[in-house]
């Protein structure tokens, strides 16, 4: 990089981290920002730099309510619940009673398929190129640990490309759930931030990515499927 | 240093424990940053309600890119006052781009394959850039100030100060290239 373009970069950096880059040229350079190295070095020096005005702004609490809403969207409403889920404790007692030979071996067994079948998998997006053209579908099984991916569809030719799988999450950056697979079905272990980001994801999207996934964790190529999803919990 | 400034370190530690999963950890960090980022969501966008969902938004988002935090770039506290300004900017009515995008455009090419710029040097200390902007003329000062804290944009700025638009622009280009010049000299 020149003199010349590493003023302009850094002037452009200044102008972005001020306020003044808007529109369509701000949404290009934070695009700019996921690639180049020295466009993010110049956006921290000047966010470090301008932070030293925030020192005199006088702190005003927010309602208590705010923190409410931050927990239940990142963790459900189920945060801090003490109780072990009605079926887990049901599910111990029949261990004990098995040890205790109380109970004959086959009840038991029955009760157990029972007991831990697996909840039915939930339809949580299908994406196509358009209503008319599904290509992926996705399910989940409650609680949200895992994704079944299933093709169904004709999976549109990318040479030397992989599709991959983001979590939008409103006002955050995507996050990724992975390479959505070529053919058949794969079920997919969700780790803790991806089951957190799908948790609050209002979308999902599919971008064309490098061989083997984003190099970056942002996606760089082409989004070419943006669907809603449902509230997932 | 004023009333204002939570420890650093403590924060980075939060970010850290965040970007692991600790749910306490965001609590905490909830407890000492938000009412700071209240107030600057406050000033941007001027009504408390719609300040305060920009506000979860933010926590929201913090708890998802904490593992992007990387305290050598940066220091917390301006990465999460950062956050907020560029929530609450996004919130704001879209605006006409106010550099033409053929200057966006012209570094793509060269900056798509770096690698990591081995000379980013952290400076961070307040009083440099508050001795810096004292460098600068009182009517352009007030510029960057409105476009800092207020969240104008160079049109609202020229209503406000009175000046043309272009006049305003090229003030705030200026104003820029002159405190870069100071905080590394």
């Amino acid at each position: 990089m020149n003199y010349e373009q590493a003023e302009l970069l850094d002037r452009l950096a200044a102008e972005y981290t001020l306020g003044t880059l808007r529109g369509r040229a701000r949404r290009r350079f934070e695009r700019l920002c996921v690639t180049s190295a020295a466009a993010r070095s110049a956006v921290y020096r000047w966010e470090d730099h301008w932070s030293a005005l925030s020192r005199t702004v006088r702190p005003v609490e927010p309602s208590p309510q705010v923190w409410a809403a931050v927990s239940r969207r990142l963790f459900g409403d189920d945060v801090g619940a003490g109780a072990a889920p009605p079926r887990v404790r049901r599910w111990r007692a029949w261990q004990l009673a098995a040890a205790a030979g109380l109970v004959a071996v086959a009840l038991i067994v029955g009760l157990i398929v029972r007991q831990v079948a697996p909840p039915p998998l939930q339809t949580l997006a299908v994406l196509g190129t358009d209503a008319a053209h599904p290509v992926w579908r996705l399910e989940r099984r409650p609680p949200l640990t895992a994704l079944t991916i299933e093709v169904v569809g004709t999976v549109p030719e990318a040479a030397g490309k992989s599709y991959e799988l983001w979590a939008l999450p409103p006002g955050g950056a995507p996050v990724s759930l992975g390479l959505l697979p070529g053919s058949g079905r794969a079920e997919r272990a969700l780790s803790e931030p991806q089951r957190l980001a799908l948790l609050a994801a209002d979308k999902v999207a599919v971008s064309v990515e490098p061989a083997g996934g984003s190099p970056t964790g942002s996606p760089t190529g082409p989004i070419v499927i943006v669907t809603p999803v449902p509230a997932a919990g | 240093m004023s009333r204002n400034e939570p420890d650093g370190a403590e924060l980075e530690a939060l970010l850290a424990r965040c970007a692991a999963g600790d749910r306490a950890a965001l609590e905490t960090l909830y407890a000492r940053v938000a009412p700071i980022l209240l107030a600057v969501l406050m000033r941007i966008l001027r009504r408390r309600d719609v300040a305060e969902d920009a506000l979860q938004d933010v926590f929201v988002s913090v708890w998802q890119r904490a593992r992007q935090f990387d305290p050598i770039r940066g220091r917390a506290l301006a990465w999460l006052v950062s956050m907020a300004r560029y929530r609450a900017i996004d919130l704001q009515r879209a605006t006409r781009p106010a550099v033409p995008m053929s200057e966006v455009s012209a570094l793509e090419p060269q900056l798509q394959s770096e690698g990591p710029d081995e000379n980013s040097d952290v400076l961070g200390s307040g009083a440099l850039l508050w001795r810096c902007l004292e460098q600068i003329a009182a009517p352009q000062r007030r510029c960057l100030m409105l476009a800092y804290e207020e969240g104008l944009t160079h049109s609202e700025i020229a209503r406000a100060v009175n000046e043309p638009l272009g006049t305003v622009k090229s003030w705030v280009r200026r104003s820029l290239i002159a405190l870069r010049r100071c905080l590394e000299s």
